[in-house]
């Protein structure tokens, strides 16, 4: 059957029965899960939602090389001070991208992950956010907590056509007070370098993942919460 | 909502992959889209559908920018999971100068479109596809073009382009976004060298087939959209 004609615009916009919000096909997930503990250590409340939100400095990381090579183009990273670093990648000492464990010990230039971040203030745009918008400190002052393990995956997790990892992060309550968390962010400590080094950009506290808090999470004084973000395809 | 104690990891499992929150936009949605043009340069097909089977691959490569790839500031140590589950080094061997300098090591990533003419059950460790059409001018072969990307805001669309030079029509029935990483890395006799690792991203079938007679061009298009 010949078509030919009336479908010039296909390439510039995205077909709205892909985006058919009532019968979105299940892809990629992130889920944001809370547990908040009292001081006795019992359960006191679960906090679940969906994350929504990669950043602007999640997604230039995750470009491909075709991306620079056939654009000749670069992406930007907004460190969490607001300080930006343009990069491109490529194949040769020209490319710019993150760094690899060598056994050069002169040779490594250390990019790895901070910490989920928890904090009590909001941002209406998480795409284009580079920090949280209030931080909660890591301390046992007034309106802190003390930031404690990390949990990273070593593994996927298959269940079934669902594959999933999380990372998650525990945070004690020291303050003597309450301590309300209302948005929360995955930091990471950035550098990004060609293979040999003679460029290196230490690009410093980035935030990968932000995400708004559905609803408050209060953490009692003598109590803890700790935090789950679980990344899952098929879910 | 007040839950009881956490007494198992199943118990975890079931709060940190729930099943009940509301059937809200994914995190990523995903289409793949096919035009297919005669020798004359008409279009005779335009199909477009939802992506719907992503790999752990894709998972584990999307993991990257999250967890990064030291362990720590001072441990010059993959974390573990790249190693396990991407199967990439824990350290990557490279040139030691005789003197303190400075080469190292860095990775990098590249996507590309695999097409096929099988079919085969979805499972979410798949690394191939049923049966790959060679990239060639022979008889079931297709002639692959350089792969495209670009970026718009939160969507990644990776296109390819092929042509059908074999005197034979050929179905497309099956098709994939691979990834392909680099490490790249001064060799241990100081040469320039990149280790390459493949993995099968996503996996999703044409039901009827992309038909390409001889002499047609297909453009085959993925894209990736992230919530912003």
């Amino acid at each position: 059957m010949m078509i030919g004609k009336g479908i010039e615009d296909i390439n510039v916009r995205i077909p709205d029965d892909a985006f058919n919000v009532s019968n979105y096909e299940p892809t990629f997930n992130v889920y944001l899960t809370a547990v908040v503990r009292d001081s006795e250590g019992r359960i006191i409340k679960v906090h679940r939602q969906r994350s929504r939100s990669p950043t602007a400095n999640f997604i230039a990381l995750f470009l491909p090389l075709s991306y620079f090579t056939s654009n000749n183009a670069s992406a930007t990273i907004t460190n969490a001070t607001g300080g930006t670093y343009s990069f491109s990648q490529a194949l040769g000492s020209s490319g710019i991208s993150i760094p690899y464990p060598n056994s050069n010990s002169s040779g490594n230039e250390p990019s790895y992950f901070l910490m989920i971040q928890v904090g009590s203030g909001s941002q209406p745009d998480p795409y284009s956010a580079y920090s949280l918008a209030a931080p909660i400190s890591n301390g046992s002052g007034a309106g802190q907590l003390v930031y404690g393990n990390i949990t990273l995956p070593t593994s996927i997790m298959l269940h079934g056509n669902t594959a999933y990892f999380y990372i998650t992060q525990t945070y004690n309550n020291m303050s003597g007070g309450t301590v309300t968390i209302t948005e929360v962010g995955i930091i990471v400590y950035l550098k990004l370098a060609n293979y040999i080094n003679t460029e290196v950009y230490n690009v410093g506290n980035t935030l990968i993942w932000y995400d708004v808090l559905s609803s408050p999470i209060s953490v009692p004084n003598a109590g803890s919460v700790t935090i789950y973000y679980t990344f899952a395809v098929n879910p | 909502m007040v839950a009881s104690d956490l007494v198992s990891e199943e118990d975890i499992t079931k709060l940190i992959v729930p099943d009940d929150l509301s059937n809200e936009q994914p995190t990523l949605t995903a289409y793949i889209e096919a035009k297919v043009y005669d020798k004359e340069g008409h279009i005779i097909r335009y199909h477009r559908q939802p992506m719907r089977s992503p790999t752990q691959w894709l998972l584990a490569l999307m993991a990257i920018p999250i967890i990064q790839t030291f362990q720590g500031p001072s441990t010059y140590q993959a974390v573990s999971f790249l190693v396990n589950v991407l199967g990439l080094p824990s350290q990557q061997s490279t040139y030691s100068p005789p003197q303190y300098c400075c080469n190292g090591a860095n990775i990098l990533w590249d996507f590309s479109i695999v097409l096929g003419s099988g079919t085969q059950g979805f499972s979410p460790t798949l690394n191939s596809l049923a049966a790959p059409i060679a990239n060639g001018s022979g008889a079931g072969q297709l002639s692959y073009g350089s792969v495209s990307v670009t970026y718009s805001g939160t969507t990644i669309y990776t296109y390819v382009t092929v042509i059908n030079y074999s005197p034979t029509t050929i179905n497309v029935t099956e098709i994939g976004l691979e990834g392909i990483i680099y490490i790249q890395f001064q060799n241990t006799n100081n040469a320039y060298q990149n280790a390459t690792y493949n993995y099968l991203l996503t996996y999703d079938t044409f039901s009827p087939a992309i038909v390409l007679p001889p002499g047609a061009i297909a453009t085959f298009k993925i894209a990736l959209t992230f919530l912003g």
